[in-house]
């Protein structure tokens, strides 16, 4: 009988890697250290996705359902991977309860972690009660508050999005675009719309990169049903006249400083590296690329191939990347998987 | 003053103080001149919404400022200050302040439509022009433009006759605009025609003048024509909160 898999992280990429497997009828564990699975759209509390306009809780609720469903699924929450030793279809694992498996490949959906905006301090995060993230609003919407000012609970007349807070940004190490966050700020934006019609959204952007099709269904969808505004400017600071936020930049089209009014300002969080990549990379042996996410090995040899034989990674553990593109890449790693155990057995 | 870029200094933004003393500091006079920053501090939010609502602005916020509006401008190619694509950005945002120092010559549009086919996004900047044009006007931050009050007197003859009659057209239009009917060239004009045309025509004309003729039957057009007209100017003002006058004017 052929060993199991072993799939570490149970958010999209790690579900679709499991299912894939488990449909298979090969064995799979699927380790996830939160106690719960789902990964960031269920542990962050995100509300209709992008681009399906589904909720989460439904959308990754299920994908969680058919997993625990399957018998050739077993689940360990809360628990994570100590130690692994081992190659050519035979790794050694040790899980954070002492308990040992022995697996015939590995696949890492390890994910993301958010960027934390208190490390951009002139932008007023944890200095203003009312600037808030993107995973913040998310939850307002998903948890059914609605759009509120945490300030005081009052409706925001006028809230502004900041748009790359934590990505392309050299001064704190952080040089990549996280891909997402226009499409999903556009996407807030629109939300916000529809619950406050009479609250006015402002999206302060360098550019704007709503890839393919999103193009038509967030940027203008945002601006020509919705009324959403973009501006041209890389803000400064956020600041308070004890009343308002006041927002500070240069509208770089008109060449002119701006210092506009605010009842809530958003960040548009981007993805970090997993928190514990460098752990991950010495526990699994694998090497990280320039940025701190996992490394990826030949692209069109093997799909989802780390610098390890054996091991393989899908989902934003590789860099920031969709649920849509995770869910693929989980399955595409399950067939590399399953490819490389038989050409060893 | 050595500084950069100096033609950008709005002059009602340099300071100049004959006598200025700050925290004991003495910065009195030319040594010490300060530049005041040029800074938006607010959005007019019912900026853009106005301006679609007017004919022609409707496509407005589609608009992604790649410039080939006033690329290929006619008007702006003798006059760079006119910028269609800078007053599409400055309205959409709701940058009232900064669209009314244009308010000159936003109006000079020419509506050779280039615009209207370079646009790849159909904006159609030529209407948005004449919408803003006309934003300006019902706004009263600029008199109706002379090419307003010639279209007012001759719709109005229109509305009224069902017909054209030049020379009523040219009194009604020259007595909006205060211009004087004996210019030389208007009188070399009429000479001319009088020497010139058949004597037929000019009593047909001479007659049009006297009697105001009219279309037969043109009573229903006519009222249909106004009735729709006055829903228009009324839904315009409604957009552009120009309705809600004081119980004063109302009397």
């Amino acid at each position: 009988m052929s060993k199991p898999y072993l799939v570490v992280g149970g958010g999209p990429a790690g579900l679709s890697a499991a299912h894939s497997l488990g449909i298979l009828g090969e064995k799979v564990i699927l380790v996830e250290k939160e106690d719960r699975l789902g990964g960031a759209p269920i542990l962050d509390g995100y509300a209709k996705l992008v681009p399906s306009g589904e909720w989460a809780k439904d959308a990754i609720g299920s994908m969680v359902d058919r997993v625990t469903g399957n018998d050739n699924i077993t689940v360990l929450t809360s628990t994570t991977v100590k130690e692994q030793n081992g190659a050519d279809g035979n790794f050694d694992v040790t899980l954070s309860n002492d308990d040992t498996l022995n697996v015939g490949a590995i696949i890492l959906c390890t994910g993301f972690t958010h960027f934390d905006s208190v490390n951009k301090p002139e932008w007023g995060f944890g200095t203003f009660e009312d600037v808030v993230t993107t995973t913040q609003v998310e939850q307002m919407i998903s948890s059914g508050s609605g759009v509120r000012c945490p300030s005081d609970g009052r409706k925001p007349n006028r809230v502004a999005i900041l748009l790359c807070v934590g990505s392309r940004d050299r001064q704190i190490g952080r040089e990549w675009c996280s891909k997402i966050c226009c499409s999903v700020s556009a996407n807030i934006a629109m939300e916000i719309r529809e619950e406050l019609p009479d609250c006015h959204v402002y999206v302060y952007y360098m550019d704007i990169r709503t890839f393919g099709l999103l193009e038509t269904h967030y940027y203008w969808k945002s601006q020509e049903e919705y009324k959403v505004k973009y501006i041209k400017a890389r803000i400064a600071e956020v600041t308070s006249d004890g009343e308002k936020l006041i927002v500070k930049g240069e509208d770089t089209l008109v060449k002119r400083p701006i210092t506009i009014p605010f009842d809530m300002v958003v960040h548009a969080i981007g993805m970090d590296p997993n928190v514990d990549n460098m752990l991950l990379s010495s526990v699994f042996d694998v090497n990280l690329e320039q940025h701190g996410f996992i490394d990826k090995g030949n692209a069109y040899g093997s799909l989802g191939a780390t610098t390890h034989t054996g091991i393989f990674v899908a989902g934003a553990a590789t860099g920031p990347e969709t649920i849509d593109d995770s869910i693929a890449q989980g399955s595409s790693a399950a067939m590399s998987a399953i490819e490389y155990t038989k050409s060893n057995s | 003053m050595p500084i950069h870029e100096k033609s950008l200094i709005r002059p009602e933004n340099i300071k100049t103080h004959d006598e200025l003393v700050i925290d004991g500091i003495d910065v009195s006079g030319h040594w010490s001149t300060f530049i005041e920053s040029r800074v938006i501090s607010d959005y007019n939010e019912a900026l853009q919404e106005e301006i679609s609502a007017l004919p022609g602005g409707e496509n407005i916020h589609r608009c992604f400022q790649c410039g080939s509006c006033t690329n290929s401008c006619t008007v702006n190619a003798l006059n760079s200050e006119f910028n269609p694509r800078h007053w599409i950005y400055l309205i959409r945002l709701g940058m009232e302040e900064e669209l009314l120092r244009d308010k000159d010559i936003l109006w000079q549009c020419v509506s050779c439509n280039k615009c209207t086919y370079a646009c790849p996004r159909d904006v159609a900047p030529e209407g948005v022009m004449k919408a803003a044009s006309h934003w300006l006007e019902l706004k009263g931050h600029t008199p109706k433009s002379p090419s307003t009050l010639f279209d007012t007197v001759f719709t109005d003859q229109v509305m009224e006759t069902g017909l054209i009659e030049e020379s009523r057209t040219i009194r009604g239009f020259f007595g909006l605009t205060n211009q004087s009917l004996t210019q030389g060239w208007l009188i070399e004009m009429v000479k001319r025609m009088i020497r010139h045309l058949p004597i037929e025509m000019l009593m047909k004309m001479g007659l049009a003048t006297i009697l105001r003729p009219k279309t037969k039957n043109w009573d229903a057009a006519r009222d249909a024509m106004r009735e729709y007209t006055a829903e228009q100017h009324a839904l315009h003002a409604k957009a552009l909160k120009l309705d809600q006058v004081t119980p004063k004017e109302n009397n």
